[in-house]
């Protein structure tokens, strides 16, 4: 990792790092190969002509460059629309296919943490019991969801 | 309660970071208060616990970044000052009591130290005295974010193991770690703090200390205790050449971590025992 000013800064205070007790969607990335993972929690209003993503939080079991990549992407996240949100992730995603898989690894569970909670959003929709969905990451743009049974956000 | 202990907890970080950023004498009371302010909160947690209420090691964000310390003395007054006022709501007297009159001294001497410049957040990333490549550089600024966290985590984990123990094998154990960890902690914050990178350790994630599977936990726990070994030795290579008494300093901290394991073994032969 670089370690420039705004590193550093994020590191030292990583932006939206907590918990959300208002939140009405929760997602998780995980990394199979080593138990990382981050959880994304967000709230959306809903009273608005286009829902968007008022307020979100990460927790993160995991590295430093994880703690920079949550802080860093759910800044960017704060204040999109849903279909915003996916684009943010697409972006990621692209821009991560890129690196070596290693270094691709800690953005890219952050950015299917944002993906699985959006997701887990829409499901609700229809479903308001619908578990958190959790993605592991597989160095691919396809994330793999984890069985059903399992896929509930701890 | 639960904002009694809450606040408990994030009084305790503030005023331990407070003592990281004194390039004084305040330093070491300032490290002698936080140490007092953890005793209250395992304190208060174990009340919680007699009383059957629920709780967790949740917390607020802790505003660290001054200029000056006596910025930093009167946010920690300010806080103190909420936890005497929630105190009046605890209903063990002698609890109460005990955690008022150490807040009303503290809070005096804090009202009466020397205002300092702070430089805990330069991001100098120098240590006095001691050069280092940009590449050592780097890898020490990574070991101590992970690590200063790290060790706070192993200090909650240990923690709520042993509030909810009763078992004196067990707790001796992890209070040694506890105690190890807060000392790796102190040094590593040390070390942040001069180098102009100090942060509160992160939250950490319900699902880390509320430890279902200790045996599990400890086996786990034993494998990243060898890989912080490694971490250790490859600083200590890293710096090794720029600064001889750095490089010394982490093979110290390698080898402690021998003690680390012997101890998480110990108390795996004893559950298998337990359980057999």
């Amino acid at each position: 990792m670089e370690m420039d000013a705004m590193v550093l800064e994020h590191m030292m205070n990583p932006k939206n790092y907590g918990s959300l007790p208002t939140a009405n969607a929760e997602g998780m990335g995980k990394n199979p190969q080593n138990g990382e993972k981050v959880a994304v929690y967000m709230h959306v209003k809903e009273d608005e002509e286009k829902p968007y993503i008022d307020d979100i939080r990460f927790q993160a079991i995991a590295c430093s460059t994880t703690v920079v990549a949550g802080s860093m992407l759910t800044e960017e996240a704060k204040g999109l629309t849903l279909d915003g949100a996916k684009n943010l992730v697409n972006a990621t995603m692209q821009l991560l296919e890129k690196l070596p898989p290693e270094d691709a690894a800690c953005s890219e569970m952050v950015a299917l943490a944002i993906k699985a909670a959006v997701d887990t959003y829409e499901k609700r929709k229809d479903d308001p019991e619908y578990p958190s969905i959790t993605y592991q990451i597989g160095g691919t743009c396809t994330p793999k969801e984890e069985n059903t049974n399992d896929n509930t956000a701890h | 309660m639960t904002t009694l202990l809450i606040k408990t907890h994030e009084a305790w970080l503030e005023m331990m970071m407070a003592g990281f950023m004194s390039h004084t004498n305040n330093r070491e009371t300032l490290l002698d208060f936080s140490d007092i302010l953890f005793r209250h909160f395992t304190w208060l947690e174990q009340e919680m616990i007699r009383n059957g209420e629920t709780y967790d090691y949740d917390r607020d964000d802790i505003p660290i970044k001054v200029e000056r310390l006596e910025t930093m003395l009167k946010a920690v007054i300010a806080r103190l000052l909420e936890i005497d006022l929630q105190l009046l709501g605890l209903e063990n007297k002698a609890l109460a009591e005990r955690i008022a009159s150490d807040i009303s001294y503290m809070t005096s001497v804090l009202h009466e130290m020397n205002d300092e410049v702070i430089t805990a957040f330069n991001m100098s990333r120098k240590l006095p005295g001691i050069t280092l490549t940009q590449e050592a550089t780097d890898a020490l600024t990574i070991f101590l974010f992970e690590e200063s966290y790290k060790e706070y985590e192993l200090i909650m984990i240990y923690n709520y193991l042993k509030q909810h123990s009763g078992d004196a094998f067990l707790n001796r154990i992890f209070q040694i770690l506890i105690d190890e960890s807060f000392f790796h902690l102190k040094r590593f914050g040390d070390m942040m703090a001069k180098m102009g990178i100090l942060a509160v350790p992160r939250t950490i994630m319900k699902e880390v200390y509320q430890v279902e599977d200790v045996v599990g936990f400890l086996k786990t726990g034993i494998d990243e205790e060898l890989a912080a070994k490694e971490e250790c030795r490859k600083l200590s290579e890293a710096v090794a050449q720029d600064n001889a008494q750095l490089a010394k300093f982490f093979d110290f901290i390698n080898n402690q971590e021998n003690y680390h394991i012997a101890l998480m073994k110990e108390a795996l032969a004893y559950y298998a025992k337990v359980a057999g």
